[in-house]
């Protein structure tokens, strides 16, 4: 469908929903994708993909309806199913969509000189198994993927909002004997990855972390890469300040506001309008204006992320928080930029226990926050270089009560996913041996 | 336009509704619906493939298009493809003992409040359900001439209670999907159990990590069977040399008493009636008394790398086909669950699954239990929280010394290459000697 199609029928739709509901929103994504896959050192498979998809949300008397559809043509049927979902919902305190403001329109994470072709997959491929090339480890697989997409919010109190998007994402896995190693790295501008060092990095630490050592079981000081700590933290802590599980009573943390949580020099906060960032965006999934949302302030917990429908329920007002997974589904309480920060140091000095991944983070408990996760490319670390590789160990711990053990952060940053986080450096971390 | 050696396409249409109650608030329900197809090409090297959103079906100049997109894609594939000989075939869906589109999603969402209300209880802070359903119609062609369709219906509903106490927060989850139709009435029980859980466990201790005995009930012990050996015998890992099993067919990995089996056409929640390239279904006795019998395979895997069946490519809707699991499973042994708690004699009990993961070119894989008993004396005594295990692929399996005579499967999803697919896992009761236990427990 041609973009100016969509709008029209977007404009239809409000029109005639407005008929038998309240207020309506329609969440309208186009993109387009193309990758290439390795199987060992040869692209094995080339994947492209048109997708568009449209979502619409109702609310009748405080009755929220959705249905979705990636049949943008049939959306009559997905506004009947909309409707009658709404008729289903438990009515709630509902204070109405937003209003359009002014707000910019140049994309901040759009890349004009990304363009979903095959050979530019390919080519990124090639750099990656050219950075492979310097560790004598096995490629076994890996990918390069380009896409372009846009979004557009309308809803019936006149929003009208546009953002475009695109990515590229890169992965490479590694074996040399028996120890894998397995780099990434995405970014919204294609001068933003760096193929060459995904493909270095995979093959490093499949080759360095051969001939591992086992490890007594005891306490540790450990230093979560920001890999192995956006695991933790997306699984346990960020949900847990999620205004929804805070209020229905799923969040650990529902009664700390005001108490301190972390270490004292810890701060954590959502910035969506950070430039070229994974998720910066001017706009949440519902329409509301985003802004920086400061969750923790030198280890003091100070807020909660809220949607629409969760403050209105709740008598806060939104944090501009809302996402989408997709255009299918209600919109739900997210993140857009996830930053840990706080005081940087070099953490090169005592001997600790480097941990590069994990394996096994989803099965932590999200309520009470304990893990007991597998540890992946973990070495003894002294003086900031990796020394001897740890061959199989668990690491058992609590993530809410780790963050009361920080004893550094790392100069540098990375973004995993939506988190741009430092490496964290905790005191008295228990690692069970084999 | 250069000669297609190959192509497929797998076209899947369908409708999802969903129920979701929060602390007797209906918080969402309804349908949606899709619309996707993938058309894969083989000509010179690999594979071309195109993801089709809302695709109608095409024929002759239209369907030629098609095929020149994904064949100029394919130009920048370099390794060549070799496709292995298959059975076709497809198994017909069982009969539904209700179909869940007689029943108004009215009643559902009564149906489903039921069996949340039943987890009402002064400590648990928190109850939520929820109901899914998906039926999908799936047509499948191939260059060759081969031709099937069928029409599956999977639902279920899964049941969360979160019991609080003085900052300490625990849950509680229960949760069955099927494919033998509806199955929410009736159900309270579910409701029930999840709220004495997570209550029960306010009062559970933490486990002190280490290596100990443990006994693993059917729905723990299938994850273990998913995780530690599934995963690993998939052909598409081992193509890749990105397997502990390659090359190991023959050798002993596990103990005399331990079989290991994947079958897509047992009548369980991962039941394939065709496999996602038109293959014919057909088991796989992964491991045979110890021994690493197959692999798991598709077209593709097989020709590269042999040993064993194809039937076991499976991908969600839209998407291009991976080597993955549907019912994966220990078989039985001979002893009975007395026998087993008394050999274990010192250790652990787990029960559960909040699922596991693997690192199969390592060899390494964790997984963990919902909760758990101490075991003293053969007897279970004081429950414990949070468990999880850990174990290298080609040792761990020696140390499984009793399976019990009480398989059971469990319904639940796997992910892999960021595709999730409808499987069950089970197994019966089994004692695992000198398991690796991670706990956050401390002296």
């Amino acid at each position: 469908m041609r973009w100016w199609v969509a709008v029209a029928l977007i404009e239809e739709l409000i029109r005639e929903a407005e008929k038998s509901v309240d207020e309506v929103e329609v969440f309208y994504i186009e993109g387009v994708s193309v990758s290439a896959d390795l199987k060992r050192k040869k692209v094995n498979l080339a994947t492209t993909s048109e997708d568009r998809g449209l979502g619409i949300r109702t609310i009748h008397k405080g009755r929220i309806g959705a249905s979705s559809t990636n049949n943008p043509v049939q959306w009559r049927e997905c506004l009947q199913a909309a409707v009658a979902s709404g008729k289903l919902a438990t009515p709630q305190t509902w204070e109405g969509l937003p209003a359009p403001v002014s707000l910019s329109d140049s994309p901040l994470s759009f890349d004009p000189s990304l363009k979903c072709e095959p050979a530019i997959a390919r080519d990124l491929v090639g750099q990656m198994l050219d950075g492979a090339a310097e560790h004598s480890a096995d490629v076994t697989g890996g990918s390069a993927s380009l896409s372009v997409s846009s979004v557009t919010l309308a809803n019936s109190h006149g929003v009208r909002y546009v953002d475009h998007h695109t990515g590229v994402s890169l992965s490479l896995e590694a074996i040399y004997q028996q120890s894998t190693g397995y780099e990434f790295d995405h970014s919204g501008f294609l001068d933003g990855v760096d193929p060459y060092k995904v493909g270095e990095r995979a093959t490093f630490f499949a080759r360095e972390s051969d001939g591992g050592q086992d490890i007594p079981t005891g306490s540790y000081t450990v230093l979560l890469s920001p890999l192995a700590y956006a695991e933790l933290l997306g699984t346990v802590f960020v949900p847990a300040l999620n205004g929804r599980s805070v209020h229905s009573g799923r969040s650990r943390l529902a009664s700390s506001l005001g108490e301190q949580i972390t270490d004292m020099g810890i701060t954590m906060y959502d910035d969506p309008l950070i430039p070229r960032a994974n998720g910066s965006v001017y706009w949440d999934a519902e329409g509301t204006p985003t802004r920086r949302i400061d969750f923790v302030s030198e280890g003091v917990l100070r807020t909660f992320a809220y949607d629409l429908k969760t403050a209105y329920r709740y008598g806060k007002t939104s944090t501009g928080s809302a996402v989408r997974g997709g255009f299918g589904g209600l919109p739900a309480i997210g993140h857009h930029n996830f930053i840990v920060d706080g005081k940087r140091d070099a953490l090169t000095d005592e001997r600790v226990i480097y941990v590069h991944n994990v394996v096994g983070a989803h099965t932590a408990n999200p309520m009470s926050g304990e893990f007991s996760v597998e540890i992946s490319n973990a070495f003894w670390m002294e003086n900031g270089d990796l020394q001897t590789p740890i061959r199989s160990a668990m690491f058992s711990g609590n993530v809410f009560d780790l963050h009361k053990k920080i004893a550094g952060l790392s100069r540098e940053t990375r973004a995993i996913g939506s988190f741009i986080l430092p490496s964290i450096k905790i005191n008295d971390q228990r690692i069970i041996g084999k | 336009m250069a000669e297609v050696h190959y192509y497929d396409l797998r076209h899947v249409t369908g409708q999802v509704t969903h129920i979701d109650i929060d602390n007797g608030v209906v918080e969402s329900a309804g349908t949606s619906f899709f619309n996707k197809a993938v058309l894969r090409v083989l000509n010179r090297a690999g594979w071309g493939v195109i993801q089709i959103d809302n695709y109608t079906p095409a024929t002759g100049k239209k369907f030629d298009e098609l095929l020149l997109v994904a064949q100029k894609l394919a130009d920048i594939t370099e390794e060549p493809v070799v496709l292995g000989e298959v059975p076709h075939g497809v198994l017909p869906v069982p009969p539904m003992k209700e179909d869940p589109r007689d029943v108004s999603i009215e009643e559902k969402s009564l149906l489903l409040a039921e069996v949340e209300n039943a987890a009402l209880h002064p400590t648990v802070v928190n109850r939520r359900a929820n109901y899914i359903e998906r039926i999908e119609q799936v047509r499948f062609t191939d260059s060759s001439a081969n031709e099937y369709s069928y029409e599956i219906c999977r639902s279920g509903f899964n049941v969360l209670a979160v019991a609080s106490r003085n900052g300490n927060v625990q849950m509680g989850y229960e949760r069955d999907h099927s494919i033998h139709g509806f199955d929410l009435r009736h159900r309270q029980e579910s409701g029930k159990k999840a709220a004495e859980i997570a209550v029960a466990l306010l009062d559970a201790g933490a486990v002190k990590g280490g290596v100990m005995h443990a006994v693993l009930d059917p729905e723990l012990a299938g994850v273990f069977a998913h995780e530690a050996v599934g995963h690993a015998s998939e052909g598409d890992l081992i193509q890749e040399g990105n397997s502990v099993l390659n090359g190991r067919i023959g050798e002993k990995i596990g103990s005399e008493n331990l079989t290991i089996v994947d079958d897509p056409g047992v009548h369980e929640f991962g039941f394939d009636p065709v496999d996602a390239e038109g293959t014919a279904v057909s088991r796989t006795g992964i491991i045979r008394k110890g021994i690493i019998n197959a692999f798991l395979h598709s077209r593709e895997s097989l020709a590269a790398i042999g040993n064993g069946v194809a039937g076991h490519a499976r991908a969600m809707p839209g998407e291009p086909p991976l080597v993955r699991m549907s019912n994966t499973f220990i078989e039985n042994g001979d002893a009975t669950e007395a026998e087993i708690f008394a050999e274990c004699k010192n250790g652990i009990f787990l029960k559960g699954s909040r699922g596991g993961q693997v690192d199969p070119g390592r060899g390494i894989f964790q997984f963990n239990a919902e909760y758990g008993y101490l075991v003293e004396n053969g007897e279970c005594t004081r429950m414990v929280r949070d468990v999880s295990l850990s174990g290298d692929i080609l040792t761990t399996l020696h140390g499984i010394s009793l399976c019990g005579n009480d398989r059971k499967m469990s319904p639940g999803y796997c992910g892999k290459g960021g595709q999730s697919v409808p499987v069950s896992d089970g197994a019966p009761h089994i004692l695992l000697l000198n398991a690796v236990v991670g706990g956050s427990g401390v002296d």
